[in-house]
């Protein structure tokens, strides 16, 4: 018995390294205008520049990595292998950007308002000047769509098309596991706190594909659409630790319903009306963390232009989505990435020879 | 208790299920089912089931299982109606017509207050022709979209090939069909779902799906009164909202929008497999293998209570 559970073991950690970046990844490290610096990988275009560089965001408790996995699961390559420069960058304490450190002035809470007041404006300026593109596209996973949901309703510049994928801006679905969030959530998440998610992902790798159906999987990816293996890789070097002044800001969106700034005086859901960039809202039919319905809140929000787009097999995909699926899904450069990309092109204006 | 229940009420002589007919004023008939266990009296209202469109009295009712017999276990006494173009009822080809059909219903039924629960778009239809319905007292709304959105690819071939479900029983893609709308992610008793397809649905008329086409891509349905979106939004009859993640016919973000424009009057429950044992798809939220036990209880609770 314990062979075989030591054989199972090992070949749960069969895919339990790290995969390096290639070495055509271009590390850059700006600086947030309150003293973090933020880790950036870089991938030139491959070939001929079709349209302006492409800035990618990771979700909560996630870093850099979840949209640059590997060879064959990475948003960014793809981007770059159609032609587009394309960027990834970790949110502070993310990633290999900077931890806190209250000796260098980088001190906690580190909240949901510090992403899109100073590390999405400071990504971005770091792109447009690196590149000197007037204007860059972004796209955002889960989290990191709410980041640019926020900062262009606050009128925030130089994003010209935006993707948006899982990304919720109300999360009161009338589930039961809501009323558990409402009475653990606040006893569990406070200001000062990092929470250690990395750890306790890192802890769950080597089970991750001896479970079928188990908790993991219900919530975050559909084997129909990412393989267990790939899952177990982005356990393994693609989470982070979670801030816990962000957590305790998003959980508002359980609460209240409301998708606020953590005072409740900037109501973002109410002034995204306000944004005219051109955002393409993508939502997994079988996304148990963001379900469709509370993506579709943040579309409905929008000022326009605007794109819905529901992966589903009843629209043409291969397989049901859930969340994870949309960045890393076996077959998400077809079904999510070309859409996303088509979306971007479509509000270029014609290019002159 | 629920397996007891169950068995009583299936061995039980004194369940009684009666049908008669009601002709609208235009003439068309319409099917009005009852159940009762005869000698068992009850201070609550009777409960009225409306099926979706396509969809027949085996909804509720399906080889024996389903909500109707359910409630009747409870001590409940169960209409199901079939409206113009469901089930038994005669020929439909008005969306706005078959709502009116609710009024016809209760008229027959001399009742002075009932419980509504409706099903997917026709439940829709059913709400917005009757909002105002003093008659009404509770809603329960199973995947019951207030917003129509332009559908799914595969929704959309369907519907332009005129909803005929009886083209989707012959085939494996049609199967296929079926499931991605109605069925999928969903667990069912030995053979029901496919059961359901050849024996409990209706082809839709070529006219009520070009309607109901027409209805999903301009997003609203005007009526001779106000629409669809206005009149729902209008309702204040307390109402239940049960929405199934896995839903590919009435999609859940077309239904959820209803509770934050409801004033309070509309209370939601989503399911998913995060934390409950099913997604709940169209058809598995009443003939599913888990509907008894998770989705029956709550319907039965939201009418029990004293105040909803």
């Amino acid at each position: 018995m314990k062979r075989v559970l030591l054989l199972l073991l090992l070949g749960g950690c069969a895919n339990l390294r790290v995969v390096p970046l290639p070495k055509e990844a271009e590390r850059h490290r700006p600086k947030t205008a309150d003293g973090w610096e933020l880790s950036l990988v870089r991938y030139r275009a491959v070939g001929p520049a079709t349209g302006r560089p492409v800035l990618l965001c990771h979700g909560i408790s996630a870093n850099e990595r979840n949209m640059d996995l590997d060879d064959e699961h990475s948003m960014a390559r793809w981007f770059a292998s159609q032609g587009r420069e394309a960027w990834t960058m970790s949110v502070r304490a993310t990633g290999d950007s900077d931890r806190p450190d209250p000796s260098k002035g980088r001190t906690l809470p580190i909240r949901f308002d510090h992403y899109w007041q100073y590390d999405l404006p400071t990504a971005i300026e770091h792109v447009r000047k690196v590149s000197g593109a007037d204007a860059i596209d972004y796209a955002g996973h889960s989290m990191g769509g709410m980041i640019a949901y926020a900062y262009l309703s606050q009128g925030g510049q130089g994003l010209h098309a935006v993707a948006t994928m899982g990304s919720p801006t109300r999360l009161d679905w009338g589930t039961g596991l809501e009323q558990l969030i409402r009475t653990l959530g606040p006893a569990v998440v406070s200001d000062d706190i990092i929470l250690p998610s990395q750890f306790g992902a890192q802890l769950s790798a080597p089970l991750q594909t001896l479970v079928d159906d188990g908790p993991f999987q219900r919530f975050f990816y559909n084997p129909e659409s990412t393989k267990p293996e790939t899952w177990q890789r982005l356990v393994v070097y693609g989470t982070a630790d979670t801030a816990g002044g962000a957590a305790k800001q998003l959980l508002t969106l359980v609460e209240t319903s409301r998708f606020t700034s953590a005072d409740g005086k900037v109501d973002f859901r109410a002034d995204m009306a306000r944004i005219r960039t051109p955002v393409i809202v993508v939502a997994g039919k079988l996304d148990r963390v963001a379900p469709s319905s509370a993506v579709k809140d943040g579309y409905r929000a929008l000022g326009g232009p605007k794109r819905w787009l529901l992966i589903t097999r009843a629209n043409g995909a291969l397989g049901e989505y859930g969340h994870m699926d949309l960045v890393i899904g076996e077959r998400a450069p077809d079904e999510v990435f070309r859409p996303v990309l088509d979306f971007f092109n479509q509000h270029e204006p014609p290019r002159t020879h | 208790m629920n397996a007891v229940l169950a068995l009583l009420l299936t061995a039980s002589p004194e369940l009684s299920v009666s049908h008669r007919r009601v002709d609208t004023p235009d003439h068309v008939a319409l099917a009005l089912y009852r159940y009762q266990r005869v000698g068992v009296t009850t201070d609550q209202p009777p409960v009225l089931l409306i099926p979706e469109l396509g969809f027949s009295r085996a909804a509720y009712d399906f080889e024996g299982r389903g909500l109707a017999r359910w409630l009747v276990a409870r001590g409940l006494t169960v209409y199901v109606a079939e409206l113009r173009g469901q089930g038994k009822a005669g020929p439909g080809v008005s969306l706005e017509a078959l709502g009116g059909d609710l009024r016809v219903i209760l008229d027959a039924l001399k009742v002075k207050t009932i419980d509504l629960v409706v099903h997917g778009w026709a439940g829709s239809l059913v709400i917005a022709s009757n909002a105002t319905d003093p008659r009404i007292r509770r809603v329960i709304a199973l995947n019951t979209p207030l917003l129509a959105e332009p559908p799914s690819v595969l929704a959309e071939s369907f519907l332009e090939d005129g909803g005929r479900f009886s083209s989707l029983a012959g085939s494996p893609q049609g199967a296929r069909t079926f499931d991605l709308l109605f069925s999928m992610w969903s667990k069912f008793p030995r053979g029901t779902d496919r059961g359901f397809l050849s024996t409990g649905t209706r082809d839709l008329s070529r006219p009520v799906a070009a309607q109901l086409l027409a209805w999903m891509r301009q997003g609203d349905l005007p009526l001779a009164s106000g629409s669809v979106v206005s009149r729902m939004t209008n309702s204040t009859k307390p109402t239940l909202l049960l929405l199934g993640l896995a839903d590919g016919f009435a999609s859940p973000e077309l239904c959820a929008v209803w509770r934050e424009r409801s004033n309070g009057a509309v209370k939601l429950r989503s399911f998913s497999r995060l934390e409950t044992k099913e997604d709940f798809s169209h058809l598995s939220m009443l003939l599913g293998t888990y509907a008894p036990e998770i989705v029956f209880p709550l319907v039965h609770d939201f009418l029990a209570r004293a105040t909803p």
